[in-house]
């Protein structure tokens, strides 16, 4: 089910500070976070986000069609490169 | 006989069961429509006057995205996940199911039909 609008998109706050500050300041290094969960908002764009899969920081540059999907849809947390008879089949 | 949206000629049934032949109607706007044009739901296609049918045809234009519109609408929004890179993109041009179902068994619906692995050993 999606979210009640009247609560508006969830951010984590800690997030749209450090957002801020790199607004601010040159905009050019990348915001490192774990917050997979906050939404995307439109102050976002133009900026670069590390976002954390468990693994290491993905760089997502956020684009205008990226508003209000989450941070964590861009950094996937699995990788999976196929099974070995898959690939023996395709080169056989 | 009756063309309404474009190609779709559904006769002899009542008219909010042929309007779902409709791509993009189902049963609630079928009935939603036959209310809005003041036909009574028993009324079956042919019985109805070219009046009638073209106030049904004009009330589906005007307020309703049904067939090609409608399809074209849908790709775009795939496309679009697509093109982002999102985890939904990814699924999408993976064919494989996208809203978090299990793949391990079954999703045979994206997936197609079931594929032999090569040398894998009989039970």
């Amino acid at each position: 089910m999606a979210r009640s609008v009247w609560k508006g998109p969830f951010v984590d706050s800690y997030l749209l500070k450090k957002a801020e500050v790199a607004r601010a300041s040159g905009r050019n290094d990348v915001i490192k976070t774990w917050s997979r969960r906050s939404t995307i908002l439109p102050q976002f764009v133009g900026l670069t986000f590390g976002v954390y899969n468990g693994h290491k920081f993905i760089p997502v540059l956020v684009t205008e069609n990226m508003v209000g999907q989450k941070f964590g849809e861009f950094s996937p947390t699995r990788s999976y490169f196929g099974h070995q008879a898959d690939r023996k089949a395709r080169r056989g | 006989m009756a063309r309404i949206a474009g190609i779709n000629i559904p006769t002899q049934k009542r008219l909010p069961i042929a309007l779902t032949y409709i791509h993009g109607i189902g049963p609630t706007k079928a009935e939603e429509i036959c209310e809005q044009c003041g036909i009574p739901l028993e009324r079956r296609v042919h019985e109805l006057t070219d009046d009638e049918v073209i106030r049904v045809r004009e009330t589906i234009d005007q307020n309703y995205q049904v067939e090609g519109d409608l399809r074209r609408e849908v790709a775009m929004n795939i496309k679009r996940y697509m093109d982002l890179g999102s985890y939904r993109g990814v699924r999408h041009r993976k064919g494989l199911p996208v809203n978090g179902q299990r793949t391990h068994t079954n999703a045979r619906t994206r997936k197609g039909k079931a594929r032999p692995i090569a040398g894998k050993k009989k039970a």
